[in-house]
């Protein structure tokens, strides 16, 4: 127990006590900056928060920026670990190549992005040179969500590339023999083996993937200050300048609670599917 | 008094309801070798565990010197142990290895040299000193775990299966090796072993035990000639002792199989009090093939056909039924025979072992 | 074996993904050459070829990283992390591992459903909780303090499970050989345990590093005096004042990415093992 003491003590203050607060203070309206006046208001709050239009912004926001992360990220991943597992050359260095965004952190990738982005920028410089106009990015209310969706991606794929690689070296090359046995095309292989195989690899990139979505913060808060007119304000967003800002804690409470109960419903959700394959695994070692 | 006493040791399990260990009664002289042998899980490794201090003992008192041990702790009880994995430390050299114990003793740094050089120096171990556990073989790491237990120069030796991850031939001069080690240091050993042929080969004494109770302790060759139950003289000697179901009529003897055999007046009187159903044991060296020389009655002697047969080399195993079961016979060398030989055989007389059918004690 | 159809596919192929991975890195490969730029020549080189090359090494060719750890906190920034990140290495290695150690070998009251308690843990978002951290630290008054920003760190659920799941498997033989070797619980721990480790004292102390490193949100409630900041608020303030030039701003950001690279270089095995078998095993 004395091994456990130094854990036990921080995991009470910093996770346990915090998790309570949070929970309690959802239903009140504690404001930091004049804490005596606080009362319990029961489930306002919550009430409060479906007509908040911010957050019901937010939430939308959050919502649009996975419609187009996911697919884009997750599908973007698997083609490119398709792609490099067939290769026979350079494979190596396309690895890596995929996978130096990763290696960058968000502030450094919103950070170059801005300048990408800007309206003389690089990336509309290229554009021109195809006999596009320059476009405004970050700077429209309706391209800035798009625009940090690709950059996030492109920032992400090379992280879940690297996963679904491992995925497919994991595959049995005896079943391929076996199909070629059987006098399978290639692209039946591709139906018949490896999608199959990959499936549960996929389910969980995925989850993985929409949970980052529904944490996601530094980028709008760096590029675009959640603008412009809220189009890429997010749930963290709020609830960071609800508590820390506003010092709303009873609201910013509650939303963290909103917040916590879509990610962990996720996460269990993932944490099923990954027990479920490996049992499936286990079994067939058996 | 003894050296180690163990008064009514048991050991009991909270999710178990019946005992690994059951009153287990052992005096051991100082610098006595004593092997605890029997298949696994009968709790002969249970037993060292409580002497060392890593398992709890339920009941019962140990002492060691004299002093009473149950709660001291193990590296207060004076002893050290050889591990069945080793348990070396996988980070440090072989020199490490062997001083820690010293170290964290607070030995002045002089006296661990000489005593790590020394212990080096009579394994054999000076050319793999500074090598870490991973380089070396399985041997030398042996080597390794016995220079740790030695170091200390503590009293009792505990081994815990030593040697069954070696392989055969390297068995055999490890064997020698520790018994060689145990004279010239004389610390009381205590070893456990699955191995019957390690245990008569090394112990001063053997205890073996099944089910967590002891069945015999003795000298090797006690255990061999008179073994208290059926479970130790099939357990002792290499083939196993045959067993025949027979039943005794006065001076006749009947097997399953109708066959039939006088026995020598002593034995039969010895058995008068038993009356019936027995089992016969007797081991194959005493199956004999030359039958006139040894048996006075004639109608004794027996006819089989071999059906297998195991050439070692310096002696033979004859395999064929006799007696409604499967009976191996061991023969020198020069008694050649082959499959389908019809031979012809009898059971040294005073080489016969009996047991109570329902109690499998010997009789 | 490859037959001569497939041998031209897979050029094709070679050459499709070396042209797709230019095109993939080209923000990265733009950052590199105009970070040894002035502001007139990324502007004049915008719309040519020479937008991806950099420019001709002379004497003004390091200017921008010159005047950024000359001119600015930036180093200080990026010392101060390091500085950080080694604290909350070894703490967290402390307090992390003995409490996975303790799951994995120590007998203790409800040890499993503490085990369970850890494992729920590993689900909670920290976003939840973050407010309440940065009200402690206030309360308390550890904003701008090294104490305030480090303590809500040290502890990690993730950590515990992962110290925990490899020190199972350590074989209890050399627990028991070293306590006949008059060998401490304690001094086992630090002398056996972790050595005996290496792998995943060596993969915890990455990932901290990289998370202390990459941080934003938590360094930016709690330090606002610039004597303090990681090198991403550092980033953030350097970038945010108005000298600050693009290419100044492009050498910032490639020179707090080097660390980082450095440890992905070394590390690289842990790393992608670490990736692989997030997604490969149970739980």
């Amino acid at each position: 127990m004395a091994f456990f003491g130094p854990a036990l003590v921080l995991l009470t203050i910093f996770l346990f006590i915090p998790m309570i607060l949070t929970l309690i203070f959802s239903f009140t309206d504690f404001f930091a900056l004049n804490p005596d006046i606080t009362h319990f208001v029961g489930f306002e709050n919550y009430s409060q928060l479906f007509h908040d239009e911010d957050f019901r912004q937010a939430f939308g926001n959050t919502v649009r920026f996975m419609l187009i992360i996911v697919p884009l990220q997750g599908l973007g991943a698997l083609s490119l670990a398709l792609l490099i597992n067939k290769v026979t050359h350079c494979k190596k260095y396309f690895k890596v190549a995929f996978f130096v965004p990763v290696v960058m952190s968000l502030a450094v990738v919103s950070t170059l992005w801005i300048q990408i982005f800007s309206p003389e920028g690089i990336l509309n410089s290229i554009l021109g040179n195809f006999g596009i106009d320059p476009q405004p990015f970050i700077n429209s209310a309706s391209q800035a969500l798009p625009s940090i969706a690709v950059m996030s991606s492109w920032q992400g794929m090379g992280y879940q590339m690297i996963i679904f690689l491992g995925g497919l070296q994991a595959i049995n090359p005896a079943l391929y023999e076996a199909a070629e046995m059987d006098h399978a095309s290639g692209w039946k292989k591709f139906k018949d083996i490896t999608l199959p195989e990959l499936k549960p690899l996929c389910i969980f990139v995925f989850i993985t993937i929409t949970i980052g979505a529904f944490r996601m913060l530094v980028q709008p808060m760096i590029m675009t200050g959640g603008g412009p007119s809220h189009s890429t304000y997010t749930m963290v967003y709020d609830i960071y300048e609800t508590g820390t800002v506003n010092w709303e804690i009873g609201l910013a409470s509650t939303m963290s609670i909103v917040f916590a109960f879509f990610v962990m419903i996720l996460t269990v959700i993932q944490t099923v599917v990954t027990k479920e394959r490996g049992n499936k695994h286990a079994d067939k070692k058996k | 008094m003894g050296f180690i006493e163990l008064k009514h040791i048991g050991k009991k399990y909270a999710n178990s309801d019946k005992n690994a260990v059951t009153d287990f009664n052992l005096e051991i002289e100082e610098k006595e070798f004593i092997a605890f042998v029997g298949p696994s899980g009968c709790g002969k490794s249970t037993t060292l565990r409580m002497i060392a201090g890593f398992e709890e003992i339920t009941e019962g008192e140990l002492y060691i010197d004299g002093v009473k041990m149950n709660e001291v702790a193990p590296r207060d009880r004076g002893i050290s142990m050889v591990f069945q994995n080793y348990a070396l430390y996988p980070h440090m050299t072989v020199e490490k290895n062997i001083s820690y114990g010293l170290k964290n003793m607070k030995v002045p740094k002089d006296i661990i040299k000489k005593k790590v050089d020394w212990v080096i120096d009579i394994l054999g171990l000076e050319e793999y000193r500074y090598r870490k556990p991973k380089n070396l073989s399985g041997g030398q790491r042996q080597r390794v775990a016995l220079g740790r237990a030695i170091v200390k120069d503590q009293k009792v030796f505990l081994m815990d299966e030593p040697l069954s991850n070696l392989d055969a031939k390297l068995r055999v001069s490890m064997r020698n090796e520790i018994s060689k080690l145990h004279r010239s240091l004389g610390s009381t050993t205590i070893y456990v072993t699955h191995d019957q042929v390690e245990a008569m080969t090394m112990a001063d004494r053997i205890v073996i035990m099944k089910d967590g109770v002891v069945q015999q302790i003795g000298k090797p060759m006690d255990l061999y000639e008179h073994p208290q139950n059926k479970f130790v003289a099939g357990f002792i000697g290499s083939p196993q002792m045959n067993f025949y179901d027979v039943t005794v009529n006065g001076e006749e003897m009947t097997f399953a199989d109708g066959s039939k055999m006088t026995l020598p007046k002593a034995t039969a009187e010895k058995l008068a009090s038993h009356k019936g159903e027995l089992i016969l044991g007797i081991r194959g060296e005493d199956i004999k093939f030359d039958s006139q020389n040894i048996d006075v009655y004639k109608q004794n002697s027996q006819q089989a056909v071999i059906e297998n047969t195991e050439i070692m080399g310096n002696e033979n195993n004859l395999y064929f039924q006799f007696g409604g079961a499967q009976t191996v016979a061991r023969v020198s060398k020069y008694e050649v025979c082959q499959m389908g030989d019809r031979v012809e055989f009898v059971f040294m007389p005073h080489k016969m072992h009996f047991f109570d059918r329902e109690t499998e004690m010997s009789i | 074996m490859l037959t001569k159809r497939n041998k031209i596919a897979n050029w094709i192929l070679v050459v499709v993904l070396i042209a797709l991975s230019l095109f993939f890195l080209f923000p990265v490969i733009w950052m590199l050459a105009n970070s040894f730029k002035t502001d007139a020549q990324i502007t004049a080189d915008m719309n040519t070829a020479a937008a991806f090359i950099p420019p001709v090494l002379n004497g003004s060719f390091f200017d921008n990283y010159i005047s950024i750890l000359t001119n600015t906190s930036f180093l200080r920034y990026m010392l101060n992390t390091l500085f950080y990140a080694a604290v909350l290495i070894v703490l967290g290695i402390i307090v992390n591992g003995l409490a996975g150690y303790a799951l994995a070998k120590i007998k203790f009251p409800f040890r499993e459903r503490w085990l369970l308690v850890i494992m729920l843990l590993m689900i909670v978002p920290m976003e939840t909780i973050i407010t309440i951290h940065f009200l402690f630290v206030a309360k308390l008054g550890l904003l701008n303090t090294v104490i305030g920003y480090i303590l809500p760190m040290i502890v990690n659920p993730f950590n515990i499970f992962l110290f925990r799941q490899v020190f199972i498997s350590l074989p209890d033989d050399i627990y028991e050989a070293a306590q006949l070797d008059y060998c401490s619980p304690i001094k086992y721990f630090f002398t056996m345990v972790l050595p005996m480790s290496k792998s995943v004292v060596a993969t915890v102390s990455v990932f901290t590093f990289l998370n202390v490193w990459n941080d934003y949100l938590w360094p930016s409630l709690v330090f606002t005096s610039s004597d303090l900041l990681t090198a991403q608020i550092g980033l953030n303030a350097i970038t945010a004042n108005d000298n600050t030039t693009m290419g100044q701003t492009l050498a910032v950001i490639t020179l707090i990415t080097i660390p980082v690279i450095i440890i992905y270089s070394f590390f690289s095995k842990q790393i992608v093992e670490g990736v692989v078998s997030t997604g490969s095993k149970e739980g």
